[in-house]
């Protein structure tokens, strides 16, 4: 019996041996971001570094989640009991976080912080994070979607370049068509219009229907009422399919038209994406959004930093997103992710932070932050975006019928609400 | 059906004279089990008592709010929520095309390779090599392979003259392409079991029934058929069954889209519970599949008995 | 007349052949096809189509290192297939020669009871045991990768082949054993265990291959990409933004699958025998 015992001991304690976890150590603040990108660590190292003058033991670890999982990833962190002291989210996951009790409410720590100015974040920019006296999160990035454009796919095709027409105002829906269309004609095999990151049928399906939507002056929802069905909306996703249909011009689903690898002339994305086009090897520019019969409505996407309730280092980790949203840091965060700071954002600094755009064109950032709208976002995001999924599927073939699609997606959407 | 035994064999052994030495014997069998049994009780078996006490709850993953609901998550499903049966439908579609096609292919190659020839090892190899290959790797493959016009597969079929369709995209198709390569990636498994059997076939019978005259498809319907029949039952269960699991070959080709064409029970019950947060929901979905699989468990145990006799 | 049969046989193994060939080309195909990929470059894999990439990318199999802690997560993998294996080895072996062996009160329940779990899917059990993980505070850790199929449905059916295999051995060995005083341990760890080698090792290879491609637990279980396991990790090939890294993924693949395959055509007789006995038995 004794041996018995022994060899069942040995297995026991194997197990037991790989059951060890790795401990952080107290005064370490982990941290969740979705980018990879090198430059974009190595600025935010740069800020736990000076993070360090006045808290020499605090270390901070970035953490990459990949976009497309992040919010899952998260979810699993939290609600499996391992949050992360400090996080990046984005507006779509706000409420329902916000809602779950999960995020901290900065106020009390970040008012009683002096110099710190929460007043300077502009009030449109701190919609979705505050509620009441709370606040829930500090926008790093107010970053509106511009369109960047292949400068010699348009010479190929002998048009003008879309912030040309954008100064001379002509860029609006119409000619974004026309200008696709001739594109495509000209430069065979590749396309004039790629939605963000080539998922505008997949898992970006608000990025790709809500700017021509706004254009046209409708929006996804008002006070509960779904809006996909408004004559507005309808229109503009009638002009969007025939774009992918008809003219083939935007890169149709199933198909790759990478615009950073030269498949596609134009394409749509945040001006944190123009830190890979030294790579692309091509002569690029961004211009505004093409504007619609409602006028210029530019569409930003917003990320904030958050703190979560249930990380052991809350005041700490508070201390932190203070710091990392000070003046002088937002600035540093500027040259990638436009920021909410108005001091900042009407600098002469913000407009010379990016190496990569041209002051003329970060004008136009500028511009669109102040007139945009950020992308809608409710509380039960995933389920909203689960039920409209399958019916935005079923709108992308060639023969469907756009106004009855868009019911379906009322329909499907409407109980969420 | 290599070694069809019964507990009689070992009975014989243990006779043990002495009382005292029965007792120790069942302490020691007991201790033999114990790791296992521990290991299974707080895995397995507690986990799936819970889930039946989750499933009448209404409980937020991310709050950790519960609330006691009842039988509400079952009204829920079977009456409330128009996906559930959708998600149903989806599920046995995939079955019915998973489960013929998968044993006819199998029994197919059985019968092609179960003789040897030359060539027989590498055919055998290259069928079941998609067995012990990742189903990640071959989800990630085969969804390249299947992009509309840049993937390979209609690039060939284009080269043939056909206009293949964008199979991801459209949900009949999306079906169709994780039935089939589900299929390519499982097929392997059933046709080495029907080699097996079909080695246990003496070739006598099939000497003699030829002597009568009888054709190759008489001596298969006639012979070699009606003794593959208890692999046969069992082979179909187990592949049911094995339909039902299917994970992460919907998680990675379409993620339960398009359309919600490839959205079936597995796949809905993991989004309900960790994207959606419905945990009590979730487990209501769980218990139902737990039933119908269980059903599907006891018919192959049923059928078992009926085929040892 | 002979010759003519003779040559209606070969005309017929021809045919077979070439439709064999036919219906082979799905199967190995995609493995071609991943490898040779592999080697592209990001524009390239969508270009024209050609098995023979007109530039070989080594770098793309530097860069998948890079990318993510690969050579980690291979080595995760790795080890935790092989405790798996370990783990399964011993649990099973002992209790399926506690069944097979040994009479007890209430073996026949037991077994029942072990048989009713064979089938259920894990995902029937996966919510409860997010909450009992996060409550033994091994979130983010590999316990649950290890404990989860050591214990699990896998467990069980490597138990009932082991116990098969013990019930069909001849128990004269195991008497003699007996007569020279060995305890029970003794006479399953001496005699028992090394007259089931292919018992053991069919266990062993479908453990392995079992638990090397497990994805729904580390994708509920694991969120550092340090701790991540080959198939979480080779879904994880998007850019920072989600785009998808073709070139990438599929150097990854290759990386991943090619070993096992390697391992498959040199073992393969003896893989495709193990599990030709468990699925008879499971």
């Amino acid at each position: 019996m004794k041996a018995a015992r022994k060899s069942l001991v040995v297995p026991a304690l194997m197990a037991l041996g790989m059951m060890t976890t790795t401990s952080l150590s107290a005064e370490e603040l982990r941290f969740t971001v979705w980018t990879g990108s090198d430059a974009h660590l190595a600025m935010l190292n740069g800020i736990a570094e000076s993070f360090k003058e006045t808290h020499p033991d605090v270390t901070v670890r970035f953490e990459t989640i990949p976009a497309a999982d992040y919010t899952q990833k998260l979810t699993f962190q939290l609600a499996g009991g391992n949050p992360p002291d400090l996080g990046w989210i984005m507006e779509d996951a706000a409420p329902t976080f916000g809602a779950a009790g999960v995020l901290m409410d900065l106020g009390p720590a970040l008012r009683g912080i002096e110099g710190y100015g929460l007043e300077d974040f502009s009030p449109s920019a701190m919609g979705l994070w505050v509620d009441g006296e709370k606040v829930y999160g500090i926008p790093f990035s107010t970053s509106p979607f511009m369109i960047f454009y292949n400068k010699a796919m348009f010479d190929k095709a002998g048009l003008e370049d879309p912030l040309a027409l954008a100064a001379k105002g002509e860029w609006d829906m119409d000619k974004f068509q026309q200008v696709s269309k001739a594109l495509t004609e000209a430069n065979p095999g590749k396309w004039g219009f790629e939605f963000k990151d080539g998922q505008g049928y997949d898992s970006r399906i608000m990025h790709a229907l809500m700017p021509p939507i706004r254009a046209y002056g409708g929006n996804a929802w008002t006070n509960g009422e779904c809006g996909f069905d408004d004559p507005e909306a309808v229109a503009a996703v009638q002009q969007l399919h025939n774009m992918v249909f008809k003219d083939k011009s935007i890169v149709p689903p199933g198909e790759q038209g990478d615009y950073f690898s030269g498949g596609s002339a134009m394409t749509i994305n945040q001006i944190s994406r123009a830190s890979k086009m030294p790579e692309a090897g091509f002569e690029w520019g961004i211009a505004p959004l093409p504007s619609g019969p409602g006028g210029e409505s530019p569409v930003i996407g917003q990320a904030a930093i958050v703190v979560f309730d249930q990380g052991k280092q809350k005041e700490l980790a508070a201390e932190f997103l203070a710091h990392m949203t000070n003046e002088e840091n937002v600035a540093t965060m500027a040259q990638f992710f436009p920021p909410a700071r108005q001091s900042v954002l009407n600098s002469d600094a913000f407009t010379q932070s990016n190496e990569l755009i041209s002051a003329e064109q970060m004008a136009r950032v500028s511009d669109a932050i102040a007139k945009g709208k950020v992308l809608p976002s409710h509380e039960r995001s995933p389920q909203i975006l689960a039920a409209m999924a399958p019916r935005v599927d079923a709108l992308w073939k060639p023969d469907a019928d756009v106004a009855k699609a868009l019911e379906a997606v009322c329909a499907a959407v409407q109980p969420q609400l | 059906m290599a070694v069809p035994a019964t507990d009689k064999n070992s009975a014989r052994f243990l006779r043990v004279p002495r009382l005292a030495l029965k007792h120790r014997e069942a302490v020691e069998a007991w201790l033999f089990v114990s790791p296992i049994l521990t290991g299974f009780l707080i895995f397995f078996l507690g986990p799936l008592i819970a889930v039946f006490f989750y499933s009448m709850t209404e409980w937020n993953l991310l709050t950790q709010q519960a609330a006691f609901v009842g039988m509400e998550n079952y009204a829920d499903a079977l009456s409330r929520n128009p996906d559930f049966w959708h998600v149903v439908r989806n599920s046995l579609i995939f079955a019915a095309g998973l489960v013929p096609l998968n044993m006819a292919l199998a029994l197919t190659l059985a019968l092609a390779l179960s003789r040897p020839f030359f060539g027989v090892v590498f055919f055998r190899a290259v069928f079941f090599a998609p067995v012990v290959t990742s189903a990640v790797a071959w989800a990630i493959v085969w969804k390249f392979l299947l992009q509309n016009e840049a993937g390979a597969v209609n690039q060939i079929l284009a080269v043939v003259g056909i206009d293949g369709p964008n199979w991801l995209r459209e949900p009949d198709w999306a079906m169709a392409a994780v039935i089939v390569t589900r299929v390519i990636k499982m097929v392997g498994l059933n046709m080495i079991l029907y080699i097996a059997a079909l080695q246990t076939i003496p070739r006598d019978y099939e000497e003699a029934a030829r002597l009568e005259g009888a054709s190759n498809w008489q001596i298969f319907r006639m012979v070699i058929w009606p003794l593959l029949a208890p692999t046969t039952l069992i082979i179909m269960v187990i592949t049911t069954i094995g339909s039902f699991k299917v994970f992460d070959h919907i998680y990675l080709m379409t993620g339960g889209g398009p359309e919600n064409g490839t959205l079936v029970l597995a796949f809905y019950i993991y989004e309900q519970g960790f994207k959606f947060f419905n945990v009590g929901y979730a487990s209501a979905l769980a218990m139902i599949m737990f039933v119908v699989v269980m059903v599907l468990t006891i018919v192959q145990l049923m059928l078992r008995r009926k085929d040892m006799q | 007349m002979t010759l003519t049969v003779r040559q209606i046989r070969t005309l017929n193994r021809i045919c077979w052949t070439i439709s064999l060939l036919v219906v082979a080309i799905p199967f190995v195909f995609p493995f071609l096809w991943m490898i040779s990929s592999g080697f592209k470059s990001a524009t390239e894999i969508f270009g024209q189509p050609s098995l023979i990439p007109r530039v070989w990318r080594w770098q793309n199999f530097v860069e998948v290192f890079e990318y993510q802690p690969f050579a980690r997560q291979y080595f995760n993998s790795l080890y935790i297939a092989l405790a798996v294996t370990a783990l399964t080895l011993v649990f099973s072996s002992l209790a399926g020669y506690a069944l097979a062996r040994m009479r007890f009160a209430g073996a026949g329940l037991l077994m029942l009871f072990l048989i009713s779990a064979l089938m259920v899917p894990e995902e029937v059990t996966i919510i409860p045991n997010f909450f009992l993980i996060r409550w033994m505070g091994l979130m983010d850790t590999h316990s649950p990768l290890i404990l989860l199929p050591v214990f699990g449905p896998h467990g069980v059916m490597a138990t009932f082949l082991m116990r098969q295999y013990f019930l069909a051995l001849p128990k004269e060995l195991e008497e003699a054993g007996k007569m020279d005083g060995l305890s029970r341990l003794g006479i399953w760890w001496r005699i028992a265990l090394p007259m089931s080698r292919p018992a053991l090792a069919a266990v062993a290879i479908i453990t392995f291959l079992f638990s090397w491609n497990l994805f729904l637990e580390p994708l509920v279980f694991l969120s550092s990409l340090e701790l991540f396991t080959l198939p979480l990790a080779l879904s994880n090939f998007t850019d920072a933004y989600g785009l998808p890294l073709w070139h990438l993924q599929l150097a990854a693949t290759s990386l991943a699958v090619v070993p096992i395959l390697g391992v498959y055509l040199i073992a393969q007789r003896q893989i495709i025998e193990s599990f030709a006995l468990s699925g008879v038995k499971g």
